[in-house]
């Protein structure tokens, strides 16, 4: 069959046009918007003054942006690695469960993740409660006296990592039950008569199998706390919101509370460049560990 | 077939154009507690009383920064609502936005209302630069709420069945002493989680010094700053000398003192409500609100004004006969803010607070002279509720009330702060 490459060309270009219209006018065009915004001294909205790389000066002295950055990576740290173990575990606990037990085990570990941001502030604030909350009893052992966690800026982070993990974990457990479930039973089986221990087989097998989905739970999970706003916001708000900032937060204050359009956009551009870079690097990592 | 779907269409056009003759005002307001519910009420009065002329159309947003994005951005697109309740502390920074239309010496006079309707500093309040740009609607500064029944065990209760023996920095502190001493928990409830929200007492304790808060780029000038550290400084005793219970949170002060563990609690006007509705169900002891006492030259509290305000609807300015319905909207709720002074408020018409019905509330007539020694925010982009001013509190306030920061750096940080935005 002839086939007329012009053609087709044309054929491909109409089916692909909706949505590289759609692309460049929501994505393209508004990303482009803000670079140009991040040199200039503009409002939220209307028109602002080209200053050239004024904004970009000011962010590298800027000391709070650096608090921001400081923060968010401490999230990171608190949260990635740490709820990717956790999800994990959970998950190779639940897998051994059968039938309704693991269903309603399962559900109970992925219900919070259905919840909104703030119906889990708000659980989470009255159950720390320096007053009135019952988790108080657990810090008084450990700190020897009750501890306002969203007031003590040691305890800040660490407590919005605990509750994040504790709030998203449903989704990486999902994914990493859905990857257990497709370790085939023969190899296990095949292990067993080989005589190899448990241990062998976790780190023989099951490990190394779920390697794919445990890289995808770490990138999901690195972009979305990259991302972090609106736990610390919430638990932060009327304390020493500075102490505590983070990247997307000081994006907000910049833009809304302050009006800054141009600086605001400045940073975001700032973050976007983290969020590459990183994500970069885990596709690195991923491309490494890839089986032969 | 096609004749009748004609005329049903005639009909429907017709129908529509009929109905035009009433006037919908799209109204947005942060009204979100007990004070919204009292709102909800005087809007269904107003809409039943307009039947077939004027009908509000009421949405509640989310109070404090959120509030203020949305109405500043969808009234750069001509989306915002007709009217709206407004901060009078946030006036300056909507100005600088231009989200704001202008209230004209017409408007005022077709709502028979005039600068002589309000207190001066409330009515100073809503100008900026010689312009008017809002209505205010009320004040509610803070007060001290007490529990009777504590102070009278105590012997703080005078001949006039009002606290006694609060004025002067020594004789408050010597009566949270006796309260302490008395087997009370703690002998205040103060919010000492929120440098944000404490603002609002700091602020009292400054003017009651005669501190400035100064202006951009020039904040607490001269001695204000030690006055500033001073008046932090009567917080954080309070929290070492354990009268006041320390790191805790708007609604954990709220609980203590209507559980009964703490006789005396510093609070907005606004908690008046929950008191009240904890009283009529039998659950409240014998309590009462004063003015903040003078704890040093002289009375002074801090106040904000609930407004309205008209937004400024890019490229779709109100019709003649929209703006006369939003007027009419203002006029009528200004003449009923007796039933809004149920919330706590306290009604900025004084022909309102000046009537029997008004000095028959208890204790809101106890507390409303107080609106004479109030002191607002300061004309600033950076000032009013939620905005970067209150921030600066939250940070270098709170480690100070609770001893992890000295009052005199908290001031000096807070000054250095806002002097370098």
């Amino acid at each position: 069959m002839l086939r007329n490459r012009r053609t087709e060309i044309i054929t491909a270009l109409v089916f692909i046009a909706p949505f590289l219209a759609i692309y460049l006018w929501l994505f393209i065009w508004p990303t482009a918007q803000m670079i140009e915004l991040s040199f200039q001294k503009a409002p939220l909205i209307g028109t602002g003054k080209w200053v050239g790389f004024d904004n970009y000066i000011r962010m590298f002295k800027d000391a709070t942006f650096r608090i921001a950055v400081k923060n968010t990576a401490y999230f990171v740290l608190l949260t990635v690695v740490p709820g990717t173990v956790v999800a994990l575990a959970i998950a190779l606990m639940v897998s051994r469960l059968r039938g309704r037990l693991q269903s309603l085990i399962l559900a109970a570990f992925f219900l919070p993740y259905v919840l909104p941001v703030t119906v889990v502030y708000v659980i989470w604030d009255w159950m720390t409660n320096v007053q009135f909350g019952m988790v108080q009893g657990l810090i008084t052992l450990i700190a020897g006296e009750p501890v306002n966690i969203w007031r003590t800026v040691d305890w800040f982070m660490p407590g919005v990592a605990v509750l994040t993990i504790w709030w998203t974990n449903g989704f990486s457990i999902l994914l990493f039950l859905a990857g257990l479930r497709n370790i085939p039973a023969e190899l296990y089986e095949a292990a067993q008569l080989d005589g190899a221990t448990r241990r062998q087989m976790f780190f023989r097998i099951t490990f190394p199998l779920l390697w794919p989905v445990t890289v995808l739970c770490l990138t999901i999970q690195l972009i979305l706390q990259l991302k972090i706003f609106d736990q610390v916001y919430l638990f932060a708000q009327g304390g020493q919101t500075r102490a505590t900032m983070v990247l997307v937060q000081y994006i907000y204050e910049q833009a809304f509370q302050k009006n800054a359009g141009g600086y605001s956009a400045t940073i975001a551009l700032a973050l976007f460049v983290i969020v590459l870079v990183f994500s970069l690097l885990q596709f690195q990592v991923l491309r490494v560990r890839r089986p032969e | 077939m096609k004749l009748s779907l004609k005329a049903a269409l005639l009909a429907a056009v017709m129908f529509g154009t009929g109905a035009q003759a009433m006037e919908t005002v799209v109204w947005w307001d942060f009204l979100g507690g007990g004070d919204g519910v009292r709102m909800k009420k005087l809007i269904e009065d107003f809409n039943a009383e307009h039947k077939d002329a004027i009908e509000i159309q009421a949405t509640t947003l989310d109070w404090g920064v959120p509030f203020y994005s949305k109405v500043q951005t969808s009234a750069a697109v001509g989306e915002g609502p007709d009217m709206m309740t407004y901060h009078a502390s946030r006036i300056p920074l909507a100005v600088s936005e231009s989200t704001l239309t202008e209230i004209t010496a017409d408007d005022m006079a077709t709502m028979g209302l005039s600068a002589d309707s309000f207190a001066p500093a409330t009515w100073d309040a809503v100008q900026v630069d010689g312009k008017q740009y809002a209505v205010p609607f009320d004040t509610h500064p803070i007060v001290l709420y007490y529990n009777k029944d504590l102070l009278e065990k105590s012997g703080l209760i005078g001949a006039d069945g009002l606290p006694a023996g609060l004025t002067g920095l020594d004789n408050f502190n010597a009566a949270l002493a006796k309260l302490k001493a008395d087997g009370n928990e703690w002998s205040i409830a103060q919010v000492t989680a929120d440098g944000n929200f404490a603002f609002r007492t700091v602020y009292s304790l400054l003017c009651q010094q005669d501190g400035s808060i100064g202006k951009d780029g020039d904040w607490f000038p001269g001695d204000s700053t030690d006055k500033l550290a001073t008046a932090i400084g009567v917080i954080s005793d309070w929290v070492k000398q354990g009268y006041n219970p320390p790191k805790t949170d708007y609604p954990s002060t709220v609980a203590l003192f209507t559980s009964g563990k703490v006789p005396f609690m510093i609070n907005g006007v606004w908690e008046v409500p929950t008191m009240d509705d904890l009283n009529k169900q039998g659950k409240l002891f014998n309590w009462g609100a004063i003015e903040i006492p003078a704890l040093f030259n002289h009375p002074c509290t801090y106040s904000d004004s609930h407004s309205f305000a008209i937004p400024n609807n890019v490229d779709k300015p109100a019709t003649p006969e929209k703006h006369a319905a939003v007027l009419e909207v203002i006029k009528w709720m200004e003449a009923h803010s007796l039933f809004w002074a149920t919330a706590g408020h306290i009604p900025a018409n004084k022909a309102v607070t000046e009537s029997a019905e008004y000095k028959a509330m208890q204790p809101q007539a106890t507390y409303a002279p107080l609106t004479a020694n109030g002191v607002f925010d300061p004309k600033s982009v950076l000032a009013g509720v939620a905005s970067p001013l209150f921030d600066a509190a939250g940070n270098a306030i709170t480690p100070a009330m609770n001893g992890e920061l000295d009052p005199v750096a908290a001031a000096t940080q807070m000054r250095d702060e806002l002097n370098g935005m």
